[in-house]
């Protein structure tokens, strides 16, 4: 606890990790399937409290099968960084979890993952089970690397209905217009008009994917991410901004939201005790809401998709937000139609049937027969159907970039929000990329 | 009896009783360098080798994936352009300098203090430690939920703190993280100077009383520079943890607003682990092991700490 072991510790701990990374990557790379367990499949997963449906199929796998799936939980915030460390060396897993696109991109860059395009050959089902928007964010050059695993998250305008009610609001906006008139009646009836949690950033990053999406449509993003930055610095990507300024300059998020996060309950709470009218945000707010709530989440809890935007090129059903996690398969796997034969059990019936019960979102076809089931089957099929009939879901940016560029991203969007840069500063970090 | 012993113990050589006992004596033996094994050992494993691999590292670029690849330069010359490199040093620096202006003054006071003989010593010195038992991570979630603007002090004393954006701005969030350092370290620095006024002679306080001095002009004359080779071995430990102050940025700042709050440290965490960069992140932590060195080195210089004159010169 004293200043110099901390301090010697914080030194000698960062060296020896990275010592421990030099070894790592010194003996990784050569693993070849001989090396690995003998009868047994490692599945790393998020850890979280979607374990107990992982560990259900499992059990269910392992019960016919003489190749014993066995699963490893790593910690949540560590995810990322213990994966991108083992998954070249000997002790990778097998299967893994992960957000696919960007999160998946330098393991395809790397040849480290097996793409699943002969496992669908033999059973269409493996792709065909699972709505197209979803699936495709595990698609990697054209060939397929992960299948959708828990529940689907896109992001969607919640509102408290009552404060609404007393700004003069009816319904919640359905163009940018009528969004920009409620942010003027509820700063008029004394509330911030919406909760932002800025100091996660990623909450901040929700409001670039959408305004970007709706006014360039989704092919700006894809076109940067795939390498040709200059359209960041097109007209449509300047008109998007010039919207997020409009509607920050009118006060919408209040002076304050840089000093609040979402993830300590700071900005639900605004939306919740009736002091904010709206906050966009991921699906999981009701869950949020539910558990900090009750009676809000189900008296007041108000949601919609987000706005369109005028003669802006983008459909207005297009969604943003995690499409879905996804299961991938390492290439040095020792049992790779095992592996292969326990993705299936991604479109059971009770692996739906589970998730719903946990309260998340599976994006199977057949998810829709089971619905009835879910806590709430009002919102789960609004959201259902959002899903099923978007004509394109944009995988949340910082995920769908790979890892290194979270950090670029979410510092750009921040200070865009906080005037720390303008519209010439938020170009050149995404160029940057 | 006892004559008998002690009068055969000096005895010169030749008697069987002596001969073990002198080869007793040699066996256990003067320092040698197997005594130093076991730390020299500890030493190398979890300090020198791994310093050499991340300034092997250093000269690399290296994603976690696949081997390390040697670039030369590369990382470096990064670094030198590196605008935030160079404000998260100034910060690093800023941040130091205002730990050691505020941390300093304070513990002294409440050191000297708690090393008196109070009645209500005992208990209020005992409060006065309870940060010190609690991790840095706890303490920093705990006063990120505290200065919440809206549900947290701020929301409630909004005379004071106006809409309570305290972590949205540069000096807000600055002066955030120095209180919580603040809060944090005292404890500990005031334990060092607790230890260092009880170790002050009375006679010179006796001495001082007899000469007429009061409370104030002994704390200066005698207290003070009594406390010097404390405060300079305190300052230093300041300055290290300062350096490498890392969970509180990550926890209550995350290095905003912006790259306002972006130390050094925390630089090199978020290239390293964040960004993948691991050349990058080793070359911060090269860049922080020296800087490091060259401050213990000229604080210890300067003051005069090298020569080891005692405080007790005299007495």
């Amino acid at each position: 606890m004293n200043n110099r072991t901390w301090m010697s510790r914080s030194i000698a701990g960062t060296a020896v990790m990275m010592l421990g990374l030099t070894l790592a990557g010194c003996g990784g790379g050569g693993g070849d399937a001989s090396s690995r367990p003998e009868n047994e499949l490692h599945l790393a997963v998020y850890g979280d409290a979607s374990n107990k449906v992982e560990q259900a199929m499992v059990d269910k796998f392992n019960k016919t099968s003489d190749v014993k799936v066995v699963l490893d939980t790593i910690p949540g915030a560590d995810y990322q960084t213990k994966l991108q460390t083992i998954i070249d060396t000997d002790s990778a897993p097998d299967i893994f979890f992960n957000w696919g696109g960007g999160s998946i991109a330098n393991f395809v860059k790397a040849d480290l993952l097996l793409p699943l395009d002969d496992f669908i050959e033999e059973d269409p089902q493996l792709k065909d089970a699972f709505l197209p928007s979803v699936f495709d964010t595990a698609v990697v050059d054209d060939k397929s690397y992960g299948v959708p695993m828990r529940g689907t998250q896109p992001v969607m305008l919640f509102n408290n209905s009552e404060v609404l009610k007393q700004a003069g609001i009816d319904a919640p906006p359905a163009t940018w217009d009528e969004l920009l008139e409620d942010v003027k009646k509820l700063k008029a009836a004394g509330v911030t008009p919406i909760a932002l949690g800025g100091a996660d950033q990623w909450p901040t990053q929700m409001w670039f994917q959408y305004v970007f999406d709706r006014v360039a449509g989704e092919d700006l993003f894809q076109t940067a991410l795939e390498g040709d930055t200059s359209v960041w610095d097109s007209d449509e990507s300047r008109e998007a901004l010039g919207k997020l300024r409009e509607l920050i300059d009118a006060g919408a998020f209040g002076t304050n939201f840089d000093s609040v996060k979402f993830t300590d309950g700071g900005s639900p709470t605004l939306l919740s005790s009736g002091r904010a009218g709206f906050e966009l945000m991921g699906s999981w707010a009701y869950a949020t809401h539910l558990d900090a709530n009750p009676e809000f989440a189900k008296n007041a809890l108000g949601y919609s998709e987000f706005p369109a935007i005028e003669g802006g090129e983008g459909d207005p059903h297009n969604l943003a937000g995690n499409t879905n996690n996804f299961y991938s398969i390492t290439k040095d796997t020792r049992y790779p139609e095992e592996a292969a034969e326990f993705l299936k059990l991604m479109y059971s019936d009770e692996f739906v049937q589970d998730q719903i019960a946990i309260g998340n979102l599976p994006t199977t076809t057949n998810t829709e027969e089971f619905l009835d089931e879910a806590a709430n089957p009002e919102y789960a099929k609004y959201q259902f159907n959002l899903v099923k009939d978007a004509p394109h879901f944009q995988l949340s940016w910082d995920q769908a970039y790979p890892p290194e560029a979270t950090v670029t991203i979410h510092t750009a969007v921040a200070q865009f929000f906080s005037g720390q840069i303008d519209e010439d500063g938020f170009i050149k970090a995404m160029q940057s990329l | 009896m006892t004559t008998l012993a002690t009068r055969r113990r000096p005895a010169p050589g030749g008697s069987t009783v002596s001969r073990p006992a002198r080869s007793g004596a040699s066996s256990v033996g003067r320092p040698g360098f197997a005594w130093a094994l076991p730390a020299t050992i500890f030493f190398a494993l979890f300090a020198l080798v791994p310093l050499v691999a991340v300034a092997v590292l250093s000269f690399t670029s290296w994603s976690g994936l696949g081997d390390p690849e040697f670039v030369g330069l590369d990382n470096w010359k990064t670094l030198i352009a590196d605008p935030v490199m160079l404000k998260s040093l100034w910060l690093s620096l800023l941040f130091i300098a205002l730990g050691v202006v505020t941390q300093t003054p304070l513990s002294i006071l409440l050191g000297v203090w708690a090393a008196g003989n109070q009645r209500n010593r005992a208990v209020l010195s005992a409060i006065y430690f309870i940060p010190l038992l609690l991790s840095s991570a706890a303490i920093s979630v705990l006063w990120r939920a505290l200065l919440d603007p809206n549900f947290g002090i701020p929301g409630q004393l909004s005379w004071l703190f106006g809409d309570g954006n305290l972590l949205g701005t540069q000096t807000g969030a600055i002066g955030v993280l120095i209180f919580v350092g603040m809060w944090q370290f005292t404890p500990f620095h005031t334990l060092i100077y607790q230890g260092a006024a009880k170790g002050i002679p009375h006679v010179l306080y006796q001495a001082a009383a007899i000469d007429g001095a009061g409370m104030v002009r002994q704390f200066f004359s005698i207290t003070l520079p009594q406390l010097r080779n404390t405060a300079i071995t305190s300052i230093i430990l300041m300055v290290v943890g300062g350096l490498t102050t890392f969970e509180t940025v990550l926890i209550l700042t995350n290095g905003g607003p912006g790259t306002d709050t972006t130390i050094t440290a925390f630089y090199m965490y978020q290239q390293a682990f964040r960004s993948f960069d691991f050349g990058v992140g080793s070359a911060i932590a090269l860049v922080l092991v020296i800087v490091a060195t060259a401050i213990s080195l000229v604080v210890v210089k300067v003051s005069g700490y090298d020569k080891m004159n005692s405080s007790l010169e005299g007495l």
